[in-house]
């Protein structure tokens, strides 16, 4: 066992002093949290130009409406700090030549032209219409769906003889607010905790994208580790010391060791903030535990399928034409998460996050909505992935055992299959 | 004898290629013990499988007394034929971590490197990562892993090869100084020359099947004292129609004569001037070209 952990002493120390790691420990939450930041920060201030829009009102009774709405918006919500952060929206009356008005609209003059028919005000049947060359910018048709309706609405209360006034009080919508169900606490009190977007959504996504983010940026590497111990003959040194099956464990337990070491530094970040700001009361600190029992299992599930597909291959272009069906496996979770997410509980949601490739990600991801997964989902998934687990570690050492010292071509399925059964 | 390895009937198969077959040899303790052989003849492969780096098909080996891996594998140093260490690590780190794969303590790694690393003159580069070292200075590094942890059994596959004179001299101080500490030294080798100069036993196989085996004296005695180096006034031309094979050396030519070497001369001197007669022993070199050439 001492030969095991010198090897993943010197696999982790290798994998944790080069630059690679260095960049990638800053690199990778910046790729994938600055996407969303980025759009958020930005948001439609990158093209500040104003939307004109000609509004050919066939009801008469719409347009000034819609100009005023206009103004407001232009004065209030384009406008944060004194500086314009969104586009100005300018209405302008236009006669009903369509040809003219896309012609406006292609040179560039007009953002859009809006039609609204003659009768819509009195419910005859039609259909005010948007046209434009922007279809992707939709704050604009929203903005004016909104407007138009209400404005619709508005005169039609007043040909009616209602109050405006008392229609909006008698329409004020009821609030509700989420809750989870009753509990009774040790002092006998009846507890419902309030459930805040942090808790259905956030958490959970977040966990599960943590753990797939530390899982990516550790597997994969021991393809490249090993690919490259094989091509520049270190392996046949190696080998000579330590049995084959004790240098892909100690390899496996290095790895591990490098995404545990990832975790302490992104989880110990984000705790640290949150104590800096009073919110760790806030922090699903049960969870923490279940992400690092389901981060092993994932590590030693797919750390062995790229030491075996590393050790099969003698070069990196076989290697990874091999990576495509592995990484297919990997990526299934992200293909689900969001039913998931929206159903945990679903039979789907049950069925997929026992799937063992699947249950790191998506029964963590389940774990952190509260209230939670059934106790016998949970015990399901433990015994079938680590039994998962124990069956990729084996048939991944049988590979390694042979594809590291061979030669050449890589093998076909076939061949890896006779491998993982020769004795 | 006391046999610091030893190999009865072993055989392995590569498909439908025989790399070994049925090999049997045995390696005396404290030994130099040179293993040649044509390329592809088997020798890396019986090498490996002495190594238990891969196992044989059929047959038993036995390495320092003892069939099993783990008992023996601490006790051999290797240095193979392509040779691999970590690029990215440096010198004293990459052998400390060698060593420390066959049970060597760090310290006594660190130490027992450093000072083979100013013996080979490499005292100056143990703190620079393995990249930065000249090809030549690698293969010592791969050496030092070799023999860091003074191990009983010394495997070296093709030591010789792209090593300038100098550290050709070094290799072979080490490798008989290590002899003398009683260590048992395997070595494959082409270069007949060094086989001859440094083994006890020699041992060469062909297509997988041994072909030689004992000390060079006993190799030569049963090639016999038939080759017979000569120079007439006619040149190779004037040696047609006599002996097994005439070889052209330049200023002297070469024949494989099987009867008496006087009746040889007889001849020759019927068909002209003799200036050079000299009856020698078969040089490895010669039998291993007999042997390899006549086989395929």
């Amino acid at each position: 066992m001492s030969k095991v952990w010198r090897v993943a002493k010197t696999e982790y120390l290798n994998l944790v002093r080069s630059k690679a790691f260095l960049v990638s420990v800053f690199l990778m939450p910046f790729f994938s949290g600055g996407a969303i930041a980025v759009q958020t920060l930005l948001g439609d201030r990158v093209d500040l130009r104003d939307r004109r829009v000609a509004v050919v009102d066939g009801t008469g009774a719409l347009l000034q409406g819609l100009e005023r709405a206009a103004d407001e918006r232009n004065a209030g919500e384009t406008m944060e700090r004194g500086a314009q952060v969104r586009p100005r929206f300018v209405i302008e009356g236009a006669s009903g030549d369509e040809m003219a008005l896309s012609a406006r609209v292609r040179s560039g003059e007009l953002f859009a032209y809006l039609l609204v028919p003659q009768g819509v005000i009195r419910r005859e049947p039609g259909e005010v219409t948007y046209h434009t060359q922007s279809p992707t910018y939709e704050d604009l048709p929203r903005w004016l769906r909104n407007t138009i309706n209400g404005e619709v609405r508005r005169i039609r209360f007043e040909q009616s003889g209602l109050d405006r006034r008392l229609v909006d009080e008698l329409s004020e919508p009821v609030p509700l607010r989420q809750y989870g169900i009753a509990e009774v606490t040790a002092t006998g009190e009846v507890k419902k905790e309030r459930l805040n977007e942090l808790q259905t959504f956030l958490a959970p996504m977040g966990a599960m994208f943590l753990l797939f983010m530390l899982v990516m940026m550790a597997a994969p590497m021991l393809l490249n580790t090993v690919l490259e111990e094989k091509i520049q003959r270190i392996s046949e040194i190696l080998v000579s010391s330590v049995s084959p099956f004790e240098l892909f464990l100690g390899k496996l337990l290095g790895n591990v060791f490098v995404s545990w070491t990832l975790f302490l530094i992104y989880v110990g970040g984000g705790l640290f903030v949150a104590a800096h700001y009073g919110a760790l009361h806030v922090v699903p600190f049960a969870l923490l535990g279940w992400f690092l029992f389901f981060q092993l299992l994932a590590l030693l599930i797919f750390g062995s399928i790229f030491s075996a597909i590393g050790a099969s291959c003698s070069e990196m272009r076989d290697a990874q034409s091999m990576m495509t069906p592995a990484m297919l496996i990997v990526m299934m979770p992200m293909f689900v998460w969001f039913v998931v997410l929206k159903s945990p509980n679903s039979p789907f949601a049950v069925a997929v996050s026992l799937f063992p490739p699947a249950t790191p990600f998506l029964m963590l991801m389940r774990l952190a909505i509260p209230p939670g997964p059934a106790a016998w989902e949970v015990a399901v998934s433990v015994v079938l992935t680590a039994g998962f687990t124990l069956f990729c570690v084996w048939a991944a050492g049988k590979i390694f055992r042979i594809g590291v010292l061979a030669q050449g071509q890589a093998p076909s399925y076939r061949r890896l299959v006779q491998w993982i059964f020769s004795r | 004898m006391d046999a610091a390895v030893r190999l009865e009937g072993v055989t392995k198969t590569f498909g439908a290629h025989r790399a070994v077959d049925g090999l049997s040899l045995t390696v005396p303790r404290g030994a130099i013990f040179g293993f040649i052989g044509p390329n592809g003849s088997g020798k890396t492969t019986t090498l490996r499988m002495i190594l238990h780096i891969l196992y044989p098909d059929a047959g038993r080996i036995e390495v320092l007394g003892s069939t099993s891996r783990r008992a023996a594998n601490d006790r051999i140093g290797y240095l193979p034929e392509e040779r691999g260490l970590y690029r990215k690590m440096t010198v004293r780190r990459v052998l400390a971590y060698y060593a420390g794969l066959k049970g060597m303590r760090l310290s006594a790694a660190r130490g027992e490197a450093d000072a083979w690393l100013d013996r080979l003159g490499l005292a100056s580069w143990r703190d620079r990562k393995v990249e930065a070292l000249s090809k030549g200075m690698q293969q010592k590094v791969q050496f030092i892993a070799a023999v860091l942890t003074r191990p009983d059994v010394l495997i070296l596959d093709e030591p010789f090869s792209g090593l300038d004179p100098v550290n050709l001299e070094a290799l072979r101080d080490v490798m008989l100084d290590l002899k003398r500490r009683g260590a048992t030294v395997i070595f494959s080798t082409h270069d007949m020359t060094k086989a001859e100069e440094l083994s006890d036993t020699i041992c060469m196989i062909f297509k997988g099947k041994k072909v030689l085996d004992g000390t060079l004296a006993e190799i030569q005695a049963q090639y016999g004292m038939d080759t017979i180096r000569v120079r007439v006034s006619g040149g190779a031309g004037a040696l047609a129609g006599l002996g097994a094979g005439v070889r052209d050396l330049g200023q002297l030519q070469e024949v494989r004569f099987e009867g008496d070497p006087q009746e040889l001369l007889r001849k020759l001197l019927e068909r002209g001037r003799v200036e050079h007669f000299e009856v020698k022993k078969p040089s490895l070199h010669d039998i291993f070209l007999r042997i390899a050439g006549n086989g395929r």
